[in-house]
Parts: C-alpha cells; sequence; structure tokens
C-alpha cells in the first residue's frame, strides 16, 4: 500500500512537471465514477453489452471499457456473413499505442458491422451505447444472453474491479 | 491485507524478434490459463524494424530490399502503434501481466510503462516525461527516449516497452518513428553525464522500476540457461 501511494504521488509529481500531461485530468478515480451504465442491455464480464431486439443482436463495449482504454485510433471489425463465438475475439480497438482485442458475449452470424468507426473511431468514447456500437448479430444460440449480466449486478462488478485496483 | 504478488523475471540476453514473439504468444496462452504467474521478459533485439496492426508501411524510409544491407529485418505484429526500430544497447522489458486481476485498464497500463522508464532516466538525472495527447513514449524535450507498443488480448499483456540505452541512432533516419515527423530520436548515453554501469545493470534497474510501479513485492529472478531446462522439463 505504502509503494502504491509513492508511486502514485510520484506519478502526480510527474504530471505537475509534465505540462503537457493535461488530457489526463479529470483525475481516473473521479472519472470512473461517472461511467453510465444503461438499463435493458446485458453485459459481458470483459465490459462489452448487448441489446437484442427481434432477430438481431447488437454489441459495443461499455463506458466503462471506454474509459479504461482512452482515446481510441483505431477500430478492427469482422467481415459481415462470418460468424462470431462466445467469449472470443471479434475485432480489436487501438488506444494509446495498445491494441486491445473485442470478445463477443454471444454467438451468431454477423449481419452488419458500423463503418463510420473506420472513419471516426472516437465515436467509441464519445457514444459507447449509440453511434459507437461495432456489430450486429443474428444470434445462434440466444439462451446464451441469459449468462450475462443485467444493468445492477454489471454496476456492482465495475465498482469490485475498481475496489481491486 | 494484499498478498505480496509474485513477478517472475525472464533475463534472456539477445533474442530474436521472431522467436520473442512465439514465445510471448506462448506464455499469454498460459497466463490466460493461470498455468504461469505474472512474467516480464527482458532482453534486447538483433536490429529489426516493426509495424504494427495498422501496418503502417509508408513510415518506412528506404526500401524493403535495402534492409539487408543496413543488416536488419522487418516484421509485423499485432501490437498497438507505429512502426519502431529494435536493436542492441536498447532494453526491452515485454510484460505478460493480467490486467484483470489488477483491476487496470489499456490507459492505465500505458501511463505506468511511460513511468518505468521515466524513473530511470531519472536515475542518471535525466529529466524525461511523457508525451503529449497521440505522442504516446517517453521524451526528452523533443527527442524520443522510449517507446511503447501493447497487445491486450482477453485482459493479458504483451509486447511493451522499449527503452533506448546507447543504440546505434542511425537506424532511426530511415523510419518516421511512431509516424510522429519532424522530432528526433536519443538515448540515456546522449542525455546523461554520468558514467553509466554495464547494461545488464540498467535492464535491472528497469526491471525493479517496472516492479515498484505495478506493485509486485515478490521478485522470481530466471536467466536464459535456466528458462530453456525449464521448458524442456515441462
Amino acid at each position: 500500500m505504502a509503494l502504491r501511494m509513492w508511486a502514485s504521488s510520484t506519478a502526480n509529481a510527474l504530471r505537475i512537471s509534465c505540462a503537457s500531461k493535461a488530457h489526463l485530468s479529470p483525475a481516473f478515480s473521479l472519472s470512473r465514477c461517472f461511467s453510465s451504465v444503461l438499463d435493458g442491455l446485458k453485459y459481458a464480464s470483459s465490459h462489452e453489452w448487448v441489446k437484442h431486439e427481434g432477430p438481431v443482436a447488437t454489441i459495443g463495449i461499455t463506458d466503462h471499457a471506454q474509459d479504461h482504454l482512452g482515446e481510441v485510433v483505431f477500430v478492427e471489425l469482422p467481415e459481415p456473413g462470418g460468424s462470431v463465438s462466445q467469449g472470443s475475439s471479434f475485432g480489436a480497438v487501438e488506444s494509446v499505442k495498445a491494441t486491445s482485442d473485442i470478445n463477443s458475449p454471444i454467438s451468431g452470424e454477423v449481419v452488419e458491422v458500423n463503418s463510420k468507426l473506420t472513419e471516426s473511431p472516437g465515436l467509441i468514447n464519445k457514444s459507447p451505447y449509440e453511434d459507437g456500437w461495432m456489430i450486429k448479430l443474428k444470434p445462434s444460440n440466444p439462451s446464451e444472453l441469459e449468462s450475462l449480466m443485467g444493468s445492477k449486478e454489471y454496476t456492482k462488478f465495475c465498482e469490485e474491479e475498481d475496489a481491486a485496483h | 491485507m494484499r498478498i505480496p504478488r509474485s513477478l517472475e523475471v525472464w533475463k534472456m540476453g539477445t533474442v530474436n524478434y521472431l522467436d520473442a514473439l512465439k514465445l510471448q504468444e506462448k506464455l499469454v496462452a498460459d497466463r490466460k490459463t493461470r498455468k504461469i504467474a505474472d512474467t516480464v521478459l527482458s532482453l534486447q533485439h538483433p536490429p529489426t524494424y516493426t509495424l504494427g496492426k495498422r501496418r503502417t508501411d509508408h513510415n518506412l524510409l528506404i526500401p524493403e530490399s535495402e534492409l539487408k544491407m543496413i543488416g536488419a529485418e522487418l516484421c509485423y505484429t499485432q501490437r498497438g502503434g507505429d512502426i519502431t526500430f529494435h536493436g542492441p544497447h536498447q532494453a526491452i522489458l515485454y510484460p505478460i501481466i493480467s490486467l484483470r486481476d489488477i483491476g487496470i485498464g489499456a490507459r492505465n497500463y500505458v501511463e505506468k510503462l511511460e513511468l518505468t522508464m521515466i524513473e530511470l532516466a531519472s536515475l542518471y538525472g535525466v529529466r524525461a516525461c511523457a508525451g503529449q495527447k497521440g505522442e504516446t513514449g517517453v521524451w526528452v524535450g523533443e527527442r524520443k527516449i522510449g517507446a511503447i507498443g501493447v497487445r491486450i488480448s482477453y485482459g493479458i499483456t504483451s509486447h511493451g516497452l522499449a527503452f533506448n540505452i546507447d543504440p546505434d541512432l542511425s537506424y532511426f533516419k530511415h523510419i518516421v518513428p511512431c509516424g510522429i515527423a519532424d522530432k528526433e530520436v536519443t538515448s540515456l548515453r546522449k542525455e546523461t553525464d554520468s558514467l553509466l554501469p554495464t547494461e545488464e545493470v540498467i535492464q535491472e534497474q528497469l526491471i525493479s522500476c517496472f516492479a515498484r510501479l505495478f506493485g509486485y513485492s515478490n521478485l522470481i529472478w530466471k536467466e536464459k540457461g535456466l528458462i530453456f531446462s525449464d521448458n524442456g522439463e515441462n
């Protein structure tokens, strides 16, 4: 704990000494408190959401996920027509020189991808639940949705994960 | 009370880029299934240019056919970031750690990698700082001393950081480092007036900075020979 405090105070000191670090504010813990979680969606422990409407399920990453990633500068999406399976990677996002795989919360056939993200990857940060959606699937096993978390459960999950940090 | 966290440190000397890549892939799979603890590879590469997932070939300024003449290879990778150069006298750390276990995200992870290099530089009186927006990495004024490129898969990290102790900086003339034009590359040797210890000592200091920033209290050191005999037994 002492080490951690020392590390964070060093971090603060360095940020103050480097005026260029302004993009790091507001403080990490502060912005984290305001991550939004929408009712009516299902959530995976790897921080993706699913909105199931009729025959189609829309998938994206949560507000909590985009906040932890930082500014997204590149998005890699699958080709429509391909299939994805629950828990496996269907694409990737690049932020701050880190490429992160995005896992699918459910299995199915890819019917549409959000091609706007190629031109405007930042939509994932600005509007993670609306304009920043990533793919639409025809679910092959809708019962998988039941294994996912609801909004209350996911909010609690995020709080616990942040507390571990 | 937090349980003391362990980090396995593999001191590997000089390793070919693609061999190190294959090893990382295996370790990521082993870390994902919890066969191994958090691990960091400490090594150097022979002269190699590498590109990230975006495959920004245009930032390589000499024809691929001429690479052989300057004794360098070109490799494509799945990490984030633009083109970079790795070579002798550059300290490399490839952490294979579970971010989900620590509860931090990509942004926070990269910031800690930056701090690792900033702290190492400060040991030699060099005041380095993190880059401006879109210029991740570690800088001394307008000159880049450390580079970062990371891949995160199922919450497990691979690739990592490269810190210039005293590499042949002329290799950087053939690329637009990290895709940023009009910026110079520098090294610890160029920036410090202090007498440098051996590179092995500097690489150990880099590992210590990393372990401290990430809160590892228990370091298990493994030398190259031991690593390979370990693998043989398994």
